[in-house]
């Protein structure tokens, strides 16, 4: 038999895409499935030269769905780099940004983009199985999904005067003092946003005990995972230490931000232009983890919301106490994560000092570089920025959040091809497959640019000497 | 007659953003300011016209267009499309988006239609780039498109009787 080549490949026709190749062997398995992204990386080389305080309003034109993680992880990195850390209050109402980030852009993720292969079937039909279709069948659930994403944008309006490209954070604090009014805003929608994450939470365990066959076949890895934690090891997606497991829970490290050159060092393979960071003392691949919803969970001995901490334990459950590995479970945790922000918000609009108007830091004392790191809905987000005296950059490093997870994306795909691929006729139904592999992560691949045009999945099945055998399209 | 105009693209990279460029061109036609950053924002009350820029088509925006009752959806192509500046009408048809965030013109009608049970006639004018690097000034080739695109709107908003 001769050995065949399948790629998938949405088309995208400038950079930051990704496509699957998937190698037969010449017995028809699954020989390696590939996932090459071409990850923009050209936007540090655009920022050189800029000044160190435009960068939070620069950043966040990386991305149109997370520009709230680069504007924040930006000031973050400018306080290092200044020597000017924000007054309590200033951290405070970035984080009640951050919270409403954390909202908006899980909750899209959760009800809009993964929601419908949960909801209505892996195998529904491609047509319906979409957020369209999910209003059709539920539209209920869908209004109430659309306030959840709506509250966690109002709560970054409110802030930063705009939803998606805010203007509130600047090195050594933010820009605006939060009012009365606007906290009274914000809190009006706290209760149903609760119980609307309560159903999704509802809505995932329901399925997980349906589909429990899939989960534990579809992308079960071993790898260490990453993310921030407080000094008792709870959740954090602010600020805190970077902690670092291996994939039976043991902690390998536990580190300040700063020094994550110490501790992560990043692999090259010649089919991806994205790189595969793993922990430096244990090599490539032995130190690959994962970051995001996942590798945060499981990181964290407990959360300090009183419902997350509930959904912790029962999450914690699924494996025995040990690192859930599941990929498919990357959706359980982000909206336990969901949960978290909501409450956090909460907790944080009762905070004496949320009020203040002492929120910004003018003494600086600034030094050469600066990082700033930031728990992006996707993952662990690290901006480090080097400067001269006159406090012009002069380089600029951003680790993103799918680049930590590409050694994982990577190998979901090919756990994924070679559980559902059994012999040489390739299923419709891989593609459903494959994407929901890669979706489960969030990533965001195509977050530089976005022509006109679809972007329409292709599986091509090419033999040894490259002639198509077999192309299944979906439009 | 409400009218939507919305320029979607990334401004950072070169004719990605051709759209924003249209989007001012063509306010400055309604004797709006030049807009001063990449945050367009702007009524034209006279008309009802509301001038839009974002970096990416998102789904909220399919919950606010049943104010509208048509769009002018603005954006960038690399050539797939016959056309250095086609206008095409837009229908409801939702088409997934396997591997990232990504929303297309059709798919927010789509999404409208199944929330409000309405969408706004919509046309999508997409505009040839061909270079997409970073910066913010457009290459040459697209930069000349530019009124060509702003004189196809106005001629269909001519046509819709709301210029």
């Amino acid at each position: 038999m001769v050995a065949q080549k399948i790629t998938i490949e949405p088309v995208t026709r400038i950079e930051g895409h990704a496509k699957v190749t998937i190698r037969m062997n010449e017995a028809g398995k699954v020989d390696h499935a590939y996932l090459h992204v071409n990850e923009f990386r050209g936007f540090e080389k655009f920022c050189e030269g800029r000044m160190v305080f435009e960068m939070p309003l620069i950043t966040p034109r990386i991305c149109g769905i997370c520009p709230v993680s680069h504007h924040l992880a930006s000031a973050k990195a400018g306080d290092d780099i200044l020597g000017a850390p924000p007054p309590r209050p200033a951290s405070l109402l970035r984080e009640l940004m951050h919270m409403g980030q954390v909202v908006q852009s899980h909750g899209m993720h959760f009800f809009e983009l993964a929601g419908p292969d949960l909801i209505l079937g892996f195998d529904a039909d491609p047509a319906i199985r979409n957020v369209v279709g999910l209003l059709a069948a539920d539209p209920g659930l869908t209004v109430r999904a659309v306030n959840l994403r709506k509250w966690g944008q109002e709560i970054i309006r409110i802030l930063g005067g705009r939803r998606i490209h805010p203007n509130f954070a600047i090195p050594g604090g933010v820009n605006k003092a939060l009012t009365k009014e606007e906290r009274a805003i914000i809190l009006a929608g706290y209760d149903e946003s609760i119980e609307t994450i309560k159903i999704g939470i509802k809505i995932m365990y329901g399925w997980a005990e349906k589909n429990a066959e899939d989960i534990n076949k579809f992308a079960v890895l071993k790898s260490g995972y990453m993310g921030l934690v407080n000094e008792d090891d709870a959740l954090e997606l602010y600020d805190g230490k970077l902690r670092l497991i291996d994939s039976t829970g043991m902690q390998l490290e536990k580190f300040d931000p700063r020094n994550y050159l110490d501790y992560i060092s990043e692999h090259v393979e010649n089919w991806s232009y994205l790189k595969f960071p793993y922990y430096k003392k244990m090599g490539f691949p032995q130190g690959v983890y994962r970051v995001g919803p996942l590798g945060r969970l499981n990181n964290s001995k407990s959360i300090t919301t009183p419902l997350a901490n509930e959904e912790l334990k029962r999450f914690k459950a699924i494996n025995d106490g040990k690192p859930v590995e599941n990929t498919l479970h990357y959706h359980t945790a982000r909206l336990v994560e969901t949960l978290y922000a909501a409450e956090h918000v909460k907790d944080l609009l009762d905070d004496a000092d949320i009020l203040s108007k002492d929120i910004l830091n003018t003494c600086h004392n600034p030094k050469p570089s600066g990082v700033g790191v930031i728990e992006a809905p996707r993952g662990t987000l690290i901006h480090h920025y080097w400067m001269t005296e006159n406090q012009q950059l002069t380089k600029v490093n951003l680790i993103v959040s799918t680049g930590h997870n590409n050694w994982a994306m990577s190998e979901a795909v090919d756990s994924v091809a070679k559980t559902y691929i059994t012999g040489p006729d390739v299923p419709e139904g891989i593609l459903n497959r494959v994407e929901a592999a890669i979706r489960a992560h969030d990533p965001c691949l195509s977050c530089s640019t976005h022509a006109v045009g679809q972007m329409p999945i292709i599986l091509e099945v090419k033999d040894s000497s490259d002639k198509l055998v077999k192309t299944i399209t979906r439009n | 007659m409400t009218l939507l105009v919305l320029g979607y693209g990334n401004l950072d990279r070169q004719d990605d953003g051709v759209a924003w460029h249209v989007l001012s061109q063509l306010m400055q036609v309604y004797g709006l300011p030049e807009p001063t950053s990449i945050d367009v924002d702007e009524y034209f009350k006279e008309k009802d016209i509301h001038f839009l820029f974002q970096l990416q088509l998102l789904p909220e925006l399919a919950y606010d267009l049943d104010r509208y009752d048509y769009a002018v959806l603005i954006d960038a192509h690399t050539g797939a499309i016959a056309n250095e500046v086609n206008v095409e009408n837009v229908i409801p048809d939702f088409q997934s988006s396997p591997l990232t965030h990504h929303l297309t013109a059709n798919s927010l009608l789509a999404i409208s239609q199944q929330i409000h049970q309405k969408y706004p006639q919509a046309i999508l004018v997409s505009i040839r780039g061909y270079y997409f690097t970073f910066t913010q000034q457009l290459s040459p080739q697209t930069a000349e498109l530019v009124s060509i695109a702003v004189a196809k709107i106005e001629d269909w908003m001519n046509n819709q009787k709301i210029a």
